[in-house]
C-alpha cells in the first residue's frame, strides 16, 4: 500500500514538473465542458425559419399555394441547388394528383430535407399531418408524408452524419499522424538516416504527408463503403468529387500537428493540445448535430474549423448531387486552410527535427 | 585535399556551450578519433559535420563542401553510424539496405551486389530476409554499418559504434572498420574508451567541455602527458637499488617496480649492476591515465 502511493505520487510529480502539461491538464476539462454545453440545441433556436421550396407536379396545387414563404422550383435539380445555396430551408415534392387525393383523403407528400439541417424536415413531416386535422377540414382524412432524398430514396439520420463522419475521420487521423510519425522516427534515430541522405528536406515532409493523406483517404472510403452497403446512405453526386473533398480536407489540417508539436516542449503536452482542438471540432462542425440548431456562439466557432466546410461540401455532393460549381466556395476555404497550415508547418518543421 | 577542415566551430544551446571553438583537420584516408567523456561535445561535432545540426558559428568543410551551404553535396559523400540504430524494425535486413540505398539514387542491381558483398563480410547474408527486430543488438549494429557503407561513402562517421555490444562483436566491428580504413576510407570515430582510440586511430583529439584539449597521435599524446615511465623488472637475486635516475615504488624479493624520468639512462645503469636481469617490462602509461588527468583536473 505504501509503495502504491509512492508510485502514484511519482507519476503526479511528473505532471507538476512540466508547466505546459499542467496548464493543458487543468484547462482541458473546463474548456470541454464550456464548449460542449453550447453544442446541444436550446429552446429558442428551434423555430421554423426560412422558406420552403416546392416542386409541384400538380398544376392545381401550384395555383392554390401561393405564399411568400414558398418558392416554386421547376425540377428537383433546381430545388437541390436552392437547398445548397440556402435559399430554402426544406423542400417539398407535391406529386401529381395531390389536390384530388387531398379531397378523397389519400394524399401523398414528400419532404426533402436540407442536409445541413434535417431537423427542419423532420419537424415538417410531423406538422403537416397535424395541420390537416384542423377544425376547418373534415376529419378522417389521411395524408402520407415521408422524408425523401432528391433522388427519391429514403432519407435517414445516417445520410446526414455519414459525410461528416468521413471528413472527420480523414481529418482527425492526419492531424496527429504526421507529427507522431516524425517524432517517432526522431526518437528511434531513423530520421537521422533519412536526413543524412543526399535528398532535399522537402521531399521528406511531402513523402510523409502523402502517406498520411493516403491513410486518411482509405479510412474515409471504408466508411463510405460501409455506409452505402449497410446503412443505405445515398450517393447522388460523383465519387471523384467526394475523393477530391476528402483529400482537400486532410490537406487542410495536415500541418496542425506539426505546428502544435513544434510549438510545445514535450510530445505529451502537444498530444493534449491537439485533442483540445480535435474534440470541439468534432462537435462544432455539424457532424453529429446541425450547426443551425446551435446558438450563435457555436456558429462563429464552426466558421473557423475546416471540418465544417469539408462536411458541408461532402453532404451537398452525396445527398444533393452537387457538382464542383456548387461547392467551389467550400473548396476555396479548404484550400485556404491547407495553404496556411502547410506553410506554417513548413516554417516550423526545422524546430521539430532539431535536437 | 583535406577530408575535413574545421575552423573555430561553435554550437551553443540556450545555456550549454556544446561545442566551443573547435579547430582541426582530418587528412584523406586518416583514421581520426574523438575521445571524450559523455557530454563533451563529440556527438554534437559529428552532428554538425554530418549536416544534422547547424553550427552557431565557425566553418566546417567536409569532402570539399561547406556543411551549411552545400549540405546536400556533403551528404552524398558521407556515411553515418551512431549508437542510435538507423534501422526500421519491421523491415528485413535487405529491405532496410535497399530503402536507404534508394535515397542515394542507387540502382537496384548495384545495391544488391553491394548488399551481398557487405552482408557476406559481416556474416549476415544468411539473415538477409529476417526482420531487423528479430536480430540481436550486435547483428543490428552490423546491419547498421552495412547500411551506412552501401552507397560507398568517402568519409565514414562512427559515433560510439561499439557501445553496449559484447566483446566479440566489438572486436569484429573494430577490425572491419580498420580494414575499411586500410582500403582508403577516411574514418572519424568517437569513443569514450581510451584503448579503443589508442589501438585504432592515427590521430586522436581529446575533447572536453566543448573544447579540444589535445590533438596528436596516441604515441605523442602519451609522451606529452607523462614525464615518468614505470618499469617492472626481476633480478637473479635481490640487491639494493640505489640509482639517482629512478625511484623504487615496490620491491618484493627480487621483483622491483620503479619510476623513471629517463628510460634509456635507467636501462644503461641497470646493465652496470653486478646481477643478471631476468625480466624487464616498461609499463607505458595508457591514454586512460592521460584522460583522467585532463578530464579531471585542468
Amino acid at each position: 500500500m505504501k509503495h502504491t502511493l509512492h508510485i502514484a505520487w511519482k507519476d503526479l510529480l511528473f505532471l507538476l514538473r512540466s508547466p505546459g502539461m499542467m496548464v493543458a491538464f487543468l484547462l482541458f476539462p473546463i474548456v470541454m465542458m464550456l464548449m460542449l454545453s453550447y453544442v446541444f440545441p436550446n429552446q429558442t433556436s428551434q423555430q421554423m425559419e426560412g422558406k420552403i421550396g416546392v416542386v409541384s407536379q400538380d398544376p392545381a396545387f401550384s395555383l392554390m399555394a401561393k405564399s411568400e414563404n414558398v418558392i416554386f422550383y421547376k425540377s428537383l435539380e433546381d430545388l437541390a441547388r436552392g437547398l445548397m445555396r440556402g435559399d430554402v430551408m426544406v423542400g417539398v415534392l407535391v406529386p401529381q394528383g395531390f389536390t384530388k387525393g387531398f379531397l378523397t383523403g389519400e394524399a401523398k407528400l414528400k419532404v426533402i430535407p436540407n442536409p445541413k439541417n434535417p431537423q427542419m424536415a423532420v419537424l415538417m413531416t410531423q406538422m403537416i399531418p397535424n395541420m390537416m386535422q384542423s377544425p376547418s377540414l373534415s376529419t378522417g382524412r389521411r395524408m402520407d408524408v415521408e422524408l425523401s432524398g432528391v433522388d427519391g430514396g429514403e432519407f435517414n439520420y445516417y445520410d446526414f452524419t455519414a459525410p461528416g463522419l468521413m471528413a472527420m475521420i480523414a481529418i482527425l487521423s492526419v492531424s496527429t499522424g504526421l507529427a507522431a510519425a516524425i517524432t517517432r522516427e526522431r526518437e528511434l534515430g531513423t530520421l537521422d538516416g533519412i536526413m543524412v541522405a543526399p535528398i532535399s528536406r522537402g521531399s521528406i515532409v511531402v513523402g510523409k504527408v502523402l502517406s498520411q493523406v493516403a491513410r486518411g483517404l482509405i479510412q474515409a472510403l471504408l466508411i463510405l463503403g460501409v455506409s452505402i452497403l449497410f446503412f443505405n446512405v445515398q450517393m447522388v453526386g460523383s465519387i471523384w468529387n467526394v475523393i477530391l473533398l476528402l483529400i482537400l480536407g486532410t490537406f487542410s489540417f495536415i500541418g496542425i500537428g506539426v505546428i502544435v508539436t513544434a510549438g510545445m516542449k514535450s510530445q505529451e503536452t502537444a498530444q493534449l493540445m491537439i485533442s483540445m482542438i480535435n474534440f470541439p471540432m468534432m462537435f462544432f462542425s455539424g457532424v453529429f448535430f446541425p450547426v443551425e440548431q446551435m446558438p450563435k456562439f457555436a456558429h462563429y466557432v464552426s466558421k473557423v474549423l475546416p471540418l465544417t466546410y469539408a462536411a458541408d461540401a461532402l453532404r451537398n455532393v452525396m445527398i444533393l448531387g452537387a457538382g464542383l460549381s456548387e461547392i467551389w466556395m467550400d473548396i476555396v476555404v479548404l484550400l485556404g486552410f491547407a495553404v496556411v497550415t502547410s506553410s506554417l508547418a513548413t516554417v516550423m518543421f526545422p524546430r521539430l527535427v532539431k535536437d | 585535399m583535406k577530408a575535413i577542415e574545421v575552423r573555430d566551430l561553435k554550437k551553443y544551446y540556450r545555456e550549454v556551450k556544446a561545442v566551443d571553438g573547435v579547430t582541426f583537420d582530418v587528412e584523406e584516408g586518416e583514421f581520426f578519433g574523438f575521445l571524450g567523456p559523455n557530454g563533451a561535445g563529440k556527438s554534437t561535432t559529428i552532428r554538425i559535420l554530418t549536416t544534422l545540426t547547424r553550427p552557431t558559428s565557425g566553418k566546417a568543410v567536409v569532402a570539399g563542401y561547406d556543411v551549411v551551404k552545400d549540405g546536400k553535396q556533403v551528404r552524398s559523400k558521407i556515411g553515418l553510424v551512431s549508437d542510435k540504430l538507423i534501422l526500421y524494425d519491421r523491415l528485413t535486413v535487405l529491405e532496410n539496405l535497399l530503402f536507404f540505398g534508394r535515397l542515394y539514387n542507387m540502382e537496384k542491381k548495384t545495391m544488391m551486389e553491394r548488399a551481398e558483398e557487405l552482408l557476406t563480410m559481416l556474416d549476415l547474408w544468411e539473415r538477409r530476409n529476417t526482420q531487423a527486430s528479430k536480430l540481436s543488438t550486435g547483428m543490428k549494429q552490423k546491419v547498421n554499418i552495412a547500411r551506412a557503407l552501401l552507397p560507398r561513402p568517402e568519409i565514414l562517421f562512427l559515433d560510439e559504434p561499439t557501445i553496449g555490444l559484447d566483446p566479440i562483436t566489438t572486436r569484429k566491428i573494430r577490425d572491419f572498420v580498420k580494414r575499411l580504413n586500410e582500403e582508403g576510407m577516411t574514418i572519424v570515430y568517437t569513443t569514450h574508451l581510451l584503448h579503443e582510440a589508442e589501438t585504432l586511430c592515427d590521430r586522436v583529439a581529446i575533447i572536453n567541455k566543448g573544447k579540444i584539449v589535445a590533438l596528436d597521435t596516441p604515441r605523442n599524446l602519451k609522451r606529452l602527458f607523462t614525464e615518468r615511465e614505470v618499469v617492472e623488472f626481476e633480478l637473479e637475486r635481490p640487491v639494493e637499488i640505489n640509482l639517482d635516475c629512478c625511484r623504487v615504488l615496490e620491491n618484493v624479493g627480487n621483483y622491483y617496480k620503479v619510476e623513471t624520468t629517463d628510460l634509456s639512462r635507467f636501462v644503461e645503469e641497470l646493465g652496470k649492476l653486478p646481477v643478471k636481469v631476468r625480466y624487464i617490462k616498461s609499463e607505458e602509461p595508457s591514454l586512460e591515465d592521460i584522460f583522467v588527468k585532463i578530464a579531471g583536473g585542468e
